[in-house]
């Protein structure tokens, strides 16, 4: 298919090495929902002041459950995409004529969706782009199964429920909404890997846009609050009864989560070409699998620590280059044990100083779309200069997974060049991506 | 043949039972405003919780190329569509 992509000039790519393959990548929008709330802001400002979104929740009765908090999103501003939850019955309201076949995740893809092509500009530039151009790369985990839950819960009880309530059930669900509402025709691919699946879904639009299979990729990642993942978890004993403290001596266990985060991915030079400023360059990505368990890591960290390397060669620098990490840090003994023994491979002796953030503290485990929300607080924190939080804790840092956790207040990191966001799946998928800070002109 | 006017009675009836628009009563819906797009609003989705109701309500088979033609355009064509199968 012509693309019309033209590589980039020897000026533009002047200043930076280029990644392993092809054209420069850029992040020209970032758009939200977590728990802190609709929109990037509300995600910022929330990680900034050390504040955590995991609470007690209402989305459904835990009360059999043996904890009680997650990072439930709160109910849309007024004027903004409605959300209409799934009321007793699963009757709905004739009035409401557009999207009654939306999940709630599609609806968080949705607004997220929205935010970041308007922070892009892609209203502007979407015109002019070629049929096909367009592609849409998602992770999910629940996709509908919220929907899908009430609509067999019900059927158990002798009564079948609206058909519209599982029309969009599939994991695939909010990756497609978002195609369609962009008339997105190039290729709109999920990925399911468990909570590797956001970073694999950005690393998958990474090499589309390399490849000048598309010209624009609106790349993240939804999931919902649902019985299945929380009840698992919790069977699973790996739900910590208070907020998640990655980490740190006491920790036990992980958060759960919900929202969406979509990054918009462009060609470096088609971004600055309409006197846009990136938010950052997606420079690279690695993934490798541990190939070991179902639900546990290789203890010594060596799949992660491959993804990592992975990452590194993809983008074309060395370890030393690595200003920070986002790490995966869910708050599991396993988990952060792992992950430490991987940075520790990777960066030696100097992991210790490596300044880590740990996002889950504050918006809990997204799951399927966790990597992409790190992703995105990973972009912010270069395009910003700083680095979030964890909310405060009372217990150290384990001396197991020595690792310098930013805490009490932002740290400011203007001169970052590049930063890691780690994502360490059940069943010992790993993925990595590497962010380079935009030091180019302004437009 | 029954008379239409029953069958329309009878598909209205069927509509909200079957199609959980909330706060919609028999007496409400114009059998000659469109089932789909424009007038009730319905979908796809409500197209085949129509086509298993009025299957099942009436114990008549209705064929894949039968949905979305005429017949199903309003209360009042579907229900003409109906009465001339019994």
């Amino acid at each position: 298919m012509p693309m019309g992509a033209t590589a980039a000039t020897p000026a533009e790519l002047a200043g930076a090495k280029s990644g392993r393959a092809g054209r420069r990548v850029a992040v020209s929008g970032a758009g939200a929902v977590s728990g802190f709330g609709w929109g990037v802001e509300p995600l910022w400002q929330g990680l900034c002041a050390g504040a955590t979104a995991i609470r007690p929740f209402s989305r459904f009765d835990h009360r059999s459950h043996r904890t009680h908090v997650a990072a439930e999103v709160p109910p849309p501003p007024q004027g903004s995409v409605p959300v209409a939850g799934r009321s007793a019955g699963g009757r709905r309201s004739a009035s409401d004529r557009s999207g009654r076949q939306l999940s709630l995740a599609d609806r968080f893809a949705l607004a997220a969706a929205g935010e970041a092509a308007a922070a892009a500009g892609l209203d502007a530039a979407l015109p002019g782009l070629p049929e096909g151009a367009g592609g849409v790369f998602f992770g999910s985990s629940t996709g509908g199964m919220w929907e899908g839950e009430g609509f067999v819960a019900e059927l158990f009880g002798g009564r079948r429920g609206a058909l519209h309530a599982i029309a969009s059930q599939q994991v695939n669900g909010p990756g497609d909404a978002v195609a369609r509402r962009y008339g997105f025709t190039g290729p709109v691919e999920t990925v399911s890997s468990a909570c590797a699946s956001g970073a694999l879904a950005i690393g998958a639009a990474l090499a589309a846009l390399r490849a000048g299979e598309v010209e624009v990729a609106l790349a993240g990642g939804a999931d919902s609050l649902c019985q299945l993942t929380y009840g698992g978890f919790n069977s699973l004993r790996a739900v910590d009864e208070e907020p998640c403290r990655p980490f740190r001596a006491g920790r036990a266990g992980m958060s759960i989560g919900e929202g969406a985060a979509v990054l918009v991915l462009e060609p470096l030079e088609r971004v600055l070409a309409r006197g846009a400023r990136p938010l950052a360059e997606l420079a690279g990505a690695g993934s490798a699998c541990d190939a070991f368990h179902m639900t546990a890591p290789e203890p010594e960290g060596a799949g992660a620590a491959a993804a990592i390397a992975a990452a590194l060669e993809d983008a074309g620098i060395e370890p030393a280059d690595v200003d920070f990490v986002n790490a995966h840090a869910t708050g599991t003994q396993l988990n952060d044990d792992a992950e430490w023994r991987a940075l520790e491979r990777i960066f030696g002796e100097r992991a210790r100083r490596l300044p880590v953030t740990a996002t889950k503290a504050g918006v809990g485990h997204l799951l399927g779309c966790s990597g992409a929300i790190e992703a995105l607080v990973t972009v912010l924190s270069l395009a910003r200069g700083e680095l979030h939080p964890v909310p405060a804790a009372a217990d150290a840092i384990d001396g197991s997974c020595p690792a310098a956790l930013v805490t009490g207040r932002p740290l400011a990191l203007p001169a970052a060049r590049a930063a890691l966001s780690t994502s360490l799946a059940f069943g010992g998928s790993n993925a990595a991506l590497i962010f380079r800070r935009w030091t180019g002109p302004s437009p | 043949m029954p008379d239409v006017a029953s069958v329309a009675d009878r598909v209205k009836r069927l509509i909200v039972d079957n199609l959980h628009l909330e706060g919609l009563r028999p007496e409400m819906i114009d059998e000659e405003a469109p089932l789909f797009g424009e007038g009730l609003g319905l979908d796809s989705v409500d197209a085949l919780e129509l086509v298993v109701a009025v299957e099942k309500e009436f114990g008549i088979k209705i064929k894949s190329n039968e949905i979305g033609r005429d017949a199903f355009a309003s209360v009042a064509s579907l229900s003409r569509f109906i009465a001339g199968r019994l």
